[in-house]
């Protein structure tokens, strides 16, 4: 429980973290940090418009989203604390029901009929199957690491195999989970959420017909995706046996830590071409895969 | 730590599958060979200390220092900064360069040889292959020069990995950077146009 209650509170603070950072690194003031939940709150006192040419799907589809995302994160661990709901297998559960509150977002902008928000599913879609086999790669490596196959388990043992390989998977473990949640949350490099132009737009035009409350919906899941990603880091981060309160003070400070670095990149980076993003996210794969044969061959299971 | 610098150098091997722009093969191809020397370093404990010092000491002026600065001349001296628009497209290379991964675990798996550390097998014979791709799917010259040097050092990894069983393997390593070399300061002192294609406009 304690967990969930950190990742709600890193939820709150995460988007004005970026924002703040990136007000920093340009040279401006900016809005407070907690402005964005702010803005939410504005959001959910409004009502929702729909167009006459959507239907049902896409009235459903933010609430559905944010369900998922809510259910994901109740499978992701704490320390040394078991997660609210945990279970061999538990990742895949938690990546397909991810995946799951995409498929109603993306079914959603091909029901308002705009040929724009189309081409933005279309595109997110894509980049969503092509870094889904990192992400699986990565999380199969480290069930074979640790022998577990639930997040809990994998996760509580993960610093006491006494492998040292272990520092390896923290580092890939960390530069994998990064640039997962930056592609799984449409931001740089692979979107840019600043872009004013819909055809260079994948996570923005998709949700161009969402107003109020449902535009509401769709942050706050965002913004609770971005926290699940930073608690998978800590967990790959930092051991899972020690002291409570420093745990928690540790997890903020790698919630803040991962905004902040988040912030520096959309400061730093340009945004790739558009035919450049599938070679990119493919490498993860490719790196993913390296540690992969690795964990292979000192688990003993290649020859 | 020589595991870190392994799982580096296979890295950097997918690096070159997604880079676009020579200098990146430069670079990547100096960071090889700093890799090279550490795990020489580290792994060579059975070789008496002459030999292992030259061995760091090729590696280390020779890959690491050496190779990228006539590369960086010959660049400089062509023009040609990135990888040429008729190479196949970086997606598809990079699909390859994941596939011949696979391929080489299962053939370093099949080979099962009791003298060789499978991790090193492995690696090389990703770099064997990652070679070969460069190779095979790039127009210009300078991009196969660099696969060679790729599967040359690949042939040093194999050798690394025998090297306190087998010294001569090693031996067949520096010969071929010595073959490089005189390769590449051929280009360098010849100032041979990289690109191969402008000699079918030539008439007799």
């Amino acid at each position: 429980m304690t967990g969930f209650v950190l990742i709600l509170i890193a939820a709150s603070f995460f988007p004005g973290v970026i924002v703040r950072t990136k007000n920093i690194a340009s040279g401006r003031r900016g809005p407070g940090i907690l402005q964005p939940v702010r803005e939410i709150g504005i959001l959910l006192k409004k009502g929702s418009v729909f167009s006459n040419t959507s239907g049902i799907i896409f009235q459903i589809a933010p609430v559905i989203t944010l369900s998922c995302i809510i259910c994901a994160l109740l499978v992701i661990p704490f320390g040394n604390q078991n997660a609210l709901i945990s279970f061999d297998g538990d990742f895949i559960f938690f990546s397909y029901l991810l995946a799951l509150g995409k498929f109603f977002a993306i079914i959603a902008a091909l029901d308002t009929g705009s040929s724009f928000e189309g081409m933005g599913a279309n595109r997110e879609v894509f980049f969503s199957m092509l870094v889904e086999p990192a992400f699986f790669i990565l999380l199969a490596t480290f069930a074979m690491f640790t022998g577990y196959t639930s997040f809990s388990d994998i996760f509580s043992n993960f610093f006491i195999t006494g492998s040292h390989y272990v520092f390896i998977y923290s580092i890939i473990g960390f530069f994998l989970f990064i640039q997962t949640a930056m592609i799984e949350n449409s931001r740089l490099p692979v979107d840019d959420p600043k872009t004013h132009l819909e055809l260079t737009m994948i996570h923005e035009v998709m949700i161009l017909d969402n107003s109020g409350f449902d535009k509401a919906m769709i942050h706050i899941g965002s913004y609770l995706k971005f926290a699940v990603y930073g608690a998978l880091i800590y967990n790959v981060i930092v051991p899972a046996g020690w002291n409570i309160f420093l745990q928690a003070a540790l997890f903020l400070a790698v919630q803040v830590t991962f905004a902040v670095i988040i912030g520096l990149i959309e400061s730093f980076r340009a945004r790739n071409k558009m035919n450049k993003n599938p070679k990119f996210i493919l490498s993860l794969s490719a790196i993913a895969l390296i540690s992969f044969v690795i964990v292979l061959i000192i688990t003993d299971k290649l020859i | 730590m020589v595991n870190y610098l392994i799982v580096l150098f296979a890295v950097t091997l997918v690096y070159f599958a997604s880079a676009e722009r020579l200098v990146i093969y430069v670079k990547l191809i100096g960071l090889q060979g700093l890799l090279l020397c550490g795990i020489a370093l580290f792994e060579l404990k059975e070789v008496n200390t002459a030999n292992l010092v030259f061995i760091m000491a090729e590696t280390l002026v020779f890959k690491a220092f050496l190779m990228p600065y006539l590369l960086t001349g010959i660049i400089g001296s062509s023009g040609v900064m990135k990888v040429h628009r008729q190479a196949m497209p970086g997606f598809y290379l990079l699909l390859f360069s994941i596939l011949a991964l696979l391929s080489s675990v299962i053939l370093a798996n099949a080979l099962e040889n009791p003298f060789v550390n499978t991790i090193y097998m492995v690696i090389a014979l990703y770099s064997l292959f990652t070679g070969l791709l460069l190779i095979v799917t790039h127009r210009l010259i300078i991009s196969h020069l660099i696969g060679f040097l790729i599967l040359e050092n690949a042939v040093f990894i194999f050798s690394l990995a025998m090297g306190s069983k087998m010294p001569m393997l090693i031996n067949v390593g520096i010969l071929l950077d010595i073959f490089v070399g005189v390769l590449i300061l051929g280009f360098f002192g010849l100032r041979l146009r990289p690109n191969t294609n402008e000699l079918t406009r030539l008439k007799d």
